[in-house]
């Protein structure tokens, strides 16, 4: 196998990874402060991806301007979602089943809703206006200033996030209603306001991954749907619960997808149609054999 | 446009009959039993795989012929192959067509029971719908990459229905309608008694807490297999009727999309009530039917929107509304009693 190749494969399983790391990072936020399998996590990307192109189509193709609106319209989303769907439900006590369900719904209603308008206006397949340009250039190598631009944001924002988890007040709170929620209450932590803000944060976050997504390939209305279940698999390799977990798992989710899937292709003949079977598979494996995930206990 | 109305009917019908049993499949496997079933397609697509394996292999034997590559150089050959026997030989095609029922039914029991297998060693009750999920779109992917089961992404097309040796195709629908409709009622009756049976109140028990079933020396992870093999092995029947209602197998019609579908009419209809899965079988094929001719007349009037998305919008809204403000359903599940329950409750009135 060429070098290359291994090496193009490298680098792209650095962009989908770090990508990926941006959006299950926001799953596992939501798996353990909010205590929801969102399945309607994979719109607010396409969301975000939506809002980056129409900004960069209409308004401004600066990408600090693309990422910002696009986290905050990504944001609000999330929050309606949680204000109209997820928090009445769940004042009913329903079970787990009753919540993915509703993830799913709202999902199906968004990503058609977006259908009928990337139809309508013609978005489909569409890239996010951000001038390209090559960086770098060698004999093994081309990176072009997308790549500079989708592999640092991503590790930032995700710096970012480990800080206000780790360092702010937002982020003890989000801690303790991730530990336990009645208690979190008794002592008298503003359940409220801090899930609403964890939705902001959630969704923003998904937003800027689903503008850099768009930036590194294309937009349409699936391309939430089409990654969430490689986010997933992330989110399982982080035992549903580690942040450090999940962003590893999402590297290495990324890796098998390519560099493992280019060898596979390389030396067994496996065609590339195959290559959305693998997070799956890592899905199922990781459940049955190592629920805990990465982590060790 | 002219709408066949007598046609329309027979096609609403069959889909239908064919939505019922998936219904009632899943409604005993998450309505009765409570195992999250997020892989229903799967269980439907093992049907379409095997009558796209019989109608290729088994019935050209049946029929005296020498079985003929389906996929590469020789595809048109093959079509031409199933459909000649399927037109000329209503016997060799029954047949088939009945073995076909069982394999499927098999089949998709026995893949049902393995996925059950999970269930015991997952940490969360919830996972077990992540792993059927993602097993169904594993399953999915290598069925459109690997030729040899439904020649991959091409799929396979001349699938016919069992009465396609009939001259006339509206009475060959007809009765196809019909088919669907009786197995459809077959699998109702069995349901109705399998959920009145003492077995049923068993399987209700694990659903309320499978760990006092357990401490009542039930084996709750031999009850969630019994059951998953049924229902999947329903799914697979249904699955053999969707696919010669089409008359195409192909692996991009078995999406998780289907399994929501699916998981609509339940909710909708009323979990843990065979009547709410056939009522919301219905609703839902109605709905899908009107907003299919509404999206071809609007496409005709040169409306602007694609009115065929408005389908998913609607059917989301329906699960939302439902989950939110009726969540018992249509039909809500009815209370259940024995007979030494009323006896019981007799007395009490008389003393």
């Amino acid at each position: 196998m060429s070098t290359t190749l291994l090496i193009d494969s490298l680098i792209r399983s650095l962009q989908a990874g770090s990508l990926y790391a941006l959006m299950a990072v926001g799953l596992t936020l939501t798996l353990t402060v909010i205590k929801l399998p969102n399945f309607a996590h994979a719109e607010l990307i396409t969301v975000g991806a939506y809002t980056a192109l129409l900004v960069s189509l209409g308004i401004s193709a600066k990408p600090l301007i693309v990422l910002g609106l696009a986290f905050g319209v990504a944001a609000i989303v999330a929050l309606l979602c949680h204000r109209v769907v997820y928090r009445p439900l769940a004042q009913q006590k329903p079970s787990t089943y009753t919540m993915i369900l509703a993830s799913f719904a709202t999902g199906l209603i968004i990503r058609y809703i977006l259908f009928l308008l990337a139809e309508r206006f013609a978005l489909f397949d569409l890239r996010i206006g951000v001038p390209q340009a090559i960086w770098l250039q060698n004999d093994w190598v081309t990176l072009t200033n997308i790549f500079f631009w989708v592999v640092p944001t991503s590790i930032a924002l995700v710096i970012v996030l480990s800080l206000i988890l780790n360092y702010t007040a937002l982020g003890r709170d989000m801690r303790a209603l991730a530990d336990n929620l009645t208690l979190a209450r008794i002592i008298g932590i503003p359940v409220d306001r801090v899930h609403d803000l964890t939705w902001l944060l959630v969704g923003g976050l998904a937003g800027v991954a689903g503008a850099l997504w768009g930036i590194y390939t294309f937009v349409e209305p699936l391309v939430g749907w089409l990654a969430i279940l490689s986010v997933f698999a992330a989110t399982v390799l982080g035992g549903m619960t580690s942040f450090s977990g999940t962003i590893l798992g999402a590297y290495l989710v990324g890796f098998s997808e390519n560099v493992i899937m280019q060898v596979l292709n390389h030396y067994t003949g496996l065609d590339f149609s195959f290559k959305p079977a693998i997070p799956f598979i890592i899905i199922i494996f990781v459940l049955l054999i190592r629920p805990q995930g990465l982590k060790n206990n | 446009m002219n709408i066949d109305l007598f046609a329309t009917t027979i096609a609403l019908l069959t889909f239908f009959g064919i939505s019922a049993i998936m219904a009632l499949s899943l409604n005993l496997e998450y309505g009765v039993a409570g195992i999250p079933n997020f892989g229903q397609a799967l269980f439907v697509s093992i049907g379409a795989y095997t009558a796209g394996w019989t109608y290729t292999r088994l019935l050209p034997l049946l029929a005296g012929e020498a079985v003929i590559d389906p996929c590469g150089s020789t595809l048109g050959q093959a079509l031409q192959l199933r459909s000649t026997i399927m037109k000329t030989m209503p016997t060799v095609g029954l047949t088939n067509f009945v073995i076909t029922l069982l394999i499927a039914a098999l089949i998709g029991g026995l893949v049902g029971y393995l996925a059950s297998y999970p269930a015991l060693r997952l940490k969360q009750e919830w996972y077990l719908g992540l792993v059927l999920l993602v097993g169904s779109e594993i399953v999915r992917i290598v069925v459109r990459g690997y030729e040899p089961i439904i020649c991959g992404n091409n799929g396979l097309s001349a699938i016919a229905q069992p009465f396609h040796w009939l001259r006339d195709s509206t009475l060959s629908s007809l009765l196809f309608a019909g088919l669907v409709l009786t197995v459809a009622g077959l699998v109702y009756l069995y349901c109705e008694r399998l959920v009145r049976s003492p077995y049923g109140r068993l399987l209700k028990a694990v659903r309320e807490n499978d760990a006092v079933a357990t401490s009542l020396g039930k084996d709750v992870a031999r009850i969630r297999g019994q059951i998953m093999f049924i229902g999947s092995a329903l799914a697979g029947v249904a699955g053999v009727f969707f696919v010669v209602n089409s008359g195409y197998a192909s692996a991009n019609d078995y999406v998780v999309a289907l399994t929501l579908d699916v998981w609509v009419m339940i909710v909708l209809g009323g979990l843990g009530n065979n009547r709410g899965a056939l009522l919301g079988a219905l609703l839902i094929t109605i709905l899908d039917r009107l907003t299919a001719i509404t999206a071809i007349r609007m496409n005709m009037l040169g409306f602007q929107w694609e009115f065929n998305y408005v389908r998913y919008i609607l059917f989301g809204v329906i699960l939302l509304l439902m989950l939110r403000y009726r969540p018992q359903g249509l039909l809500p599940e009815p209370t259940q009693t024995t007979r030494a329950h009323e006896m019981l409750g007799a007395e009490g009135v008389a003393k």
